[in-house]
Formats: structure tokens, C-alpha cells, sequence
């Protein structure tokens, strides 16, 4: 019964490597997602930090970081990164104390940004070396994707703060500098 | 939130890594988050409440010392059902890069992991050498931590990704609430050095001599050294009539370590360089000593410019001499930079620290399900 044999052996190698294309296809797939969804989540964040932004810049009667901030919320897709980074810049050139709730809510909304654009570019980076497997380029797998795109703004992060509010515990006072 | 924590490395023993989940997580807990902690223990260890053992570990040789690891099916099967019961919002895995239970946990994960690299090695040799397995476990990592600058580089370059920077954190209220050595810190003034002083660039020598000197005008002054180290090779090189003003505590458990900081008047880090982070300093500035650092990037950041403690030129013993005889002679300049030290502290208390962990969770989790995570973190949790 040699034929028998080689039917099942060739039905084996077909299911297995259906298995692994299966596979390789989902982890396409997973990548891809993710990427999507940190790239949803940043986007969600400048915005919240551009409104942020621009609720301390009235505040403060900044008219130029109210200006920057708007011009964030409003910016095309093709000019948000300069846009973005402007802002970045206007926020690190001005002197925050941490005391009223719109400052804090910006500090809050910036190092959510910091830490969203991070994963978003790990994210897309992954994304972008799956499509690169040889398989999955000859097989289209990530034909249904868009190709993700990095989002290139300098690293968002504010100037160090003020010391923080002495723990409730032990509030030493400081001394006159 | 729900959080499962991996530690590749078992509880039996301790070690940075350890102590540093265990603080993270009592902070959690102490936010109002549930935690559970998947750890390597034997089963006779006595383990925190809100740790789950995955099975016996044993030891291997890793970087240059042991480790307590467990691997194998009875591991993958206990890690597997520990993530199926436990149903966690995110996964958060310690040093995914050496062969461990971490590993077996992000390959069994399906939702959000964070990980968080400690060393700078990033890589076991086991696993480079299966590279499909590496990559993996990288691909299954929504979002990573450094807890030092330099093991955010070797991330970039080894592994092709970032990270974000989170300090390692230091338990303030552990420090400040330890009881001091009995007679410590006496009336004649006391300064301390915790570290292996047999290393150059932990700078014990220019102690050693700015001592000697000071001691020989203040009857009283007394030194208080710790770390590991060889006994006589320590008072070889002091004064034979000094050698009853020096006392030698060998290498000290956590809750000595914090005791021993709140035994000295003036805690003195004198390294030369290659500190990348004062964690000692942090450790010191919570436990209410006065401190006196080289004037190093490291030591200097930590110490808000040099508000939160006294820098010195490095390397400079007659520097630093005159710098530790003026503040002996002075106490309410000593007091008051203690007290800058605890507020300049405060930033880097576990439960401050968590709230930055926390904020990678939910950027994991934004990552994975798409949705976008409204729950202000940031806030500390109302009450006194």
C-alpha cells in the first residue's frame, strides 16, 4: 500500500504548512493592529495635549502658546509633525509651576504623549520588519494594511519640574535658599 | 487594574531584581490595584501574600553570578494557568531577554505586556542562538521599560527598539522609619560609606584619608563602612589607634543596609565615576542622612544640583576633607540639607514611581485593544 503512504504523508506536509502560513499570516496581522491602535492612542494624546496646551495658554494669557496649541488641534495630517514640534518647543521654553489643575493636566498629557510616540514608533518598526519576510511579501499577506507610517517629531519631553509637593508623611520645609 | 507580574528569578534569594518587583508591586497594591506576582520559589519558602509560586527553581550560572530560574513543562503549565486565572488587564514580565518563566509567559500572553530591562545584558546566549524565538518574544512586547539610561541604550542598539526610562524606584517610608545601630549616630559625629571599597572608583581612599586627617582633631568622629570586602585588607591601611573609631558591618541585608543609613551623621559617596544612577544616594538622602557626593552628572542630578546635598570636585581628597570638617562643625546647614534631601527624594518614592509604570499600562493597552485610556493616573489617591 505505497500509495496510501504517500497520500497521507502529502496530506501531513499540506496541513502543516497550511498551519505555519496560518500563523506567520496572524502574527502579520497582530503586528499590524497594534500598530494601528498606538498610532489611534497618539494621535488621542497630542490632542489632548494641544488642549491642554492651549487651556494654560489662555490661562496665562500666553498668546503664543495659545496660538501653537491651536495650531496643533488644527493642523492638516501632512503638517501636524512641524506642527506638533512647535508646540513641543513653545512648552519647553516656558516656566510651569505645578499648582493649578490645568498645569497639571498638561504636565499629565505630555508624558502621556513621551511614552505613546515611544510605542507607537517600537510598534511600527515591528510592523514594517514583518512585511519584510520574504513569505510575506511573495504571498501579500500585508497587502490588506496599510503600510505603517512613523510619526517623526523630536522627543516630546517637558523640562524638569519644580521639586514635587513634600510627601504628606514628613513635610520637612525647605530651607530658605 | 488587574496586573500580573513575572520574575524570571526565584524569591529563595535575594537580589535587585526581586526586591525591585516587590517594592513595585506593594506600591500597586498600595494605589488600589490588584497584583499578582508569578515567581520561582521552593515550596517550603515563605512568600508575600500576593505571590504565586510557578515551581521549584535552580540555579544557574548568569552574569557572572547565580541565578534562580525555572524552565520547563511543569513551569509552562503552571505559568499558563496562573495567566488564564488570573485575567489581567496587562502582563508585565522582568528581564524577558534570559531564559526564564518570563519568556514562557509573554509566549503564552495574548493581551498587553510591558517588560522591563534591569541590566544591560540583554540577551542570554541560550537565546540568541534561537533567533526565531527571540524574535517572538520581542513581537509579543507591547510596550518596554530601561531602569537606567545605559539599559535603554543597549536597547536601542542590540534589540532595534526603544524604551521608556523609568528610574528604579526607592521605598522612602522603609528608610526613614528604620531604627538606627545602637550608640549610632553618637554625639562625636559619624560619617558612612556603604559599597565595596576595594574598588577604585567607588573612591573609598579619598575617605579613607580625609578621615584619617579629620579624626585626628575631633576625638569623637567615627566611621561606619558596609559593602562586601575582606576585613583586614579594610584596616590595614588605617592608623592602628583609629582602628576602634572604625566600624566594619561586612555585606548588609536590605533592612541592615537602611538601618546602617540612619546611623550616620553624613553619608559620603566619593566615587570617581561609572555611577550611573545614585541609587545608594536616593537610599541615604530617604533615610534622613546628610549627603556628601562627588561632583558627578549622576550624583548631581539626583541631588537637584547640589541643593539636596554637598558636592565636591571628584577625586579631590583635601577637598573633600574640608568640605566634611565644615559640615560637621555646622549642624543646621547639615539639617537643612537633609531636609531639602527628603523632599528632593520624594520623586523617586515607589508609589511616584508606580504611577509612571502605570502610565506605560496604559499606553500597552491602548496599543492592543485600541481603546484610549481616560483614568487619570497621575493622580495620587485622594485621602491624608
Amino acid at each position: 500500500m505505497p500509495g496510501m503512504w504517500s497520500v497521507t504523508v502529502v496530506v501531513a506536509v499540506v496541513v502543516l504548512l497550511a498551519a505555519y502560513l496560518l500563523w506567520i499570516a496572524h502574527r502579520v496581522a497582530r503586528m499590524h493592529e497594534r500598530a494601528q491602535s498606538a498610532e489611534r492612542a497618539l494621535d488621542a494624546h497630542l490632542m489632548r495635549r494641544a488642549a491642554a496646551a492651549a487651556v494654560v495658554g489662555e490661562a496665562t494669557q500666553n498668546v503664543e502658546l495659545y496660538a501653537v496649541a491651536r495650531l496643533a488641534l488644527d493642523a492638516d495630517p501632512d503638517e501636524r509633525e512641524s506642527a506638533e514640534n512647535d508646540l513641543t518647543r513653545q512648552l519647553q521654553a516656558i516656566r510651569l509651576t505645578e499648582g493649578d489643575p490645568a498645569t497639571r493636566t498638561l504636565l499629565t498629557t505630555s508624558r502621556r504623549v513621551v511614552v505613546a510616540r515611544q510605542v507607537h514608533t517600537d510598534l511600527v518598526r515591528g510592523a514594517l520588519t514583518s512585511r519584510e519576510r520574504l513569505l510575506v511579501r511573495a504571498l501579500g499577506m500585508a497587502r490588506r494594511y496599510p503600510r505603517p507610517q512613523y510619526f517623526d517629531i523630536e522627543e516630546p519631553v517637558m523640562p524638569a519640574l519644580p521639586l514635587p509637593a513634600a510627601p504628606p508623611s514628613q513635610a520637612a520645609p525647605l530651607e530658605a535658599v | 487594574m488587574r496586573i500580573g507580574i513575572v520574575s524570571p528569578y526565584s524569591f529563595d534569594v535575594p537580589g535587585g531584581v526581586q526586591n525591585h518587583i516587590m517594592d513595585l508591586a506593594e506600591a500597586l497594591i498600595g494605589l488600589g490595584h490588584e497584583v499578582s506576582v508569578l515567581a520561582p520559589a521552593d515550596e517550603d519558602t515563605e512568600l508575600p501574600p500576593y505571590v504565586v509560586s510557578a515551581g521549584r527553581a535552580f540555579p544557574l550560572p548568569y552574569n557572572g553570578s547565580v541565578a534562580r530560574i525555572s524552565f520547563g513543562p511543569v513551569s509552562t503549565a503552571r505559568v499558563r494557568r496562573w495567566i488564564s486565572r488570573g485575567k489581567f488587564d496587562v502582563l508585565h514580565v522582568h528581564e524577558p531577554m534570559t531564559f526564564s518563566i518570563s519568556v514562557l509567559a509573554v509566549l503564552s500572553s495574548r493581551g498587553p505586556v510591558v517588560a522591563t530591562f534591569h541590566t544591560a545584558m540583554t540577551r542570554s546566549r541560550a537565546l540568541s542562538a534561537a533567533q526565531g524565538l527571540l524574535q517572538m518574544v520581542i513581537e509579543k512586547i507591547t510596550a518596554r521599560i530601561a531602569v537606567s539610561e545605559l539599559a535603554r541604550k543597549v536597547q536601542v542598539e542590540h534589540l532595534g527598539g526603544g524604551a521608556v526610562e523609568i528610574p528604579n524606584g526607592v521605598a522612602v517610608a522603609k528608610y526613614a522609619s528604620a531604627t538606627p545601630l545602637p550608640g549610632w549616630p553618637g554625639s562625636g559625629g559619624s560619617l558612612g560609606f556603604l559599597g565595596r571599597f576595594t574598588e577604585p572608583r567607588k573612591g573609598f581612599d579619598l575617605l579613607r584619608t580625609a578621615y584619617v586627617a579629620l579624626a585626628r582633631s575631633r576625638p569623637g568622629l567615627r566611621l561606619l563602612v558596609a559593602g562586601p570586602g575582606d576585613r583586614d585588607e579594610l584596616f590595614e591601611e588605617i592608623p592602628a589607634d583609629l582602628h576602634d573609631r572604625v566600624t566594619y558591618l561586612g555585606l548588609v541585608s536590605e533592612a541592615d543596609k537602611a538601618r546602617m543609613l540612619r546611623s550616620v551623621d553624613i553619608y559620603v559617596a566619593p566615587n570617581t565615576g561609572g555611577e550611573s544612577f545614585g541609587m545608594i544616594l536616593t537610599e541615604a538622602m530617604a533615610a534622613g542622612a546628610t549627603i556628601v557626593a562627588s561632583d558627578l552628572d549622576a550624583f548631581r542630578r539626583v541631588l537637584d544640583g547640589g541643593k539636596a546635598g554637598a558636592l565636591f570636585p571628584t577625586g579631590d581628597a583635601a577637598a573633600l576633607e574640608s568640605l566634611l570638617g565644615s559640615l560637621l562643625d555646622d549642624p543646621s546647614r547639615r539639617a537643612s540639607l537633609a531636609a531639602a534631601a527628603g523632599v528632593a527624594v520624594s520623586a523617586f518614592d515607589w508609589p511616584r514611581v508606580a504611577l509612571r509604570v502605570l502610565e506605560v499600562y496604559a499606553t500597552a493597552i491602548e496599543a492592543t485593544d485600541g481603546r484610549v485610556i481616560d483614568e487619570e493616573w497621575s493622580e495620587p489617591p485622594s485621602g491624608p
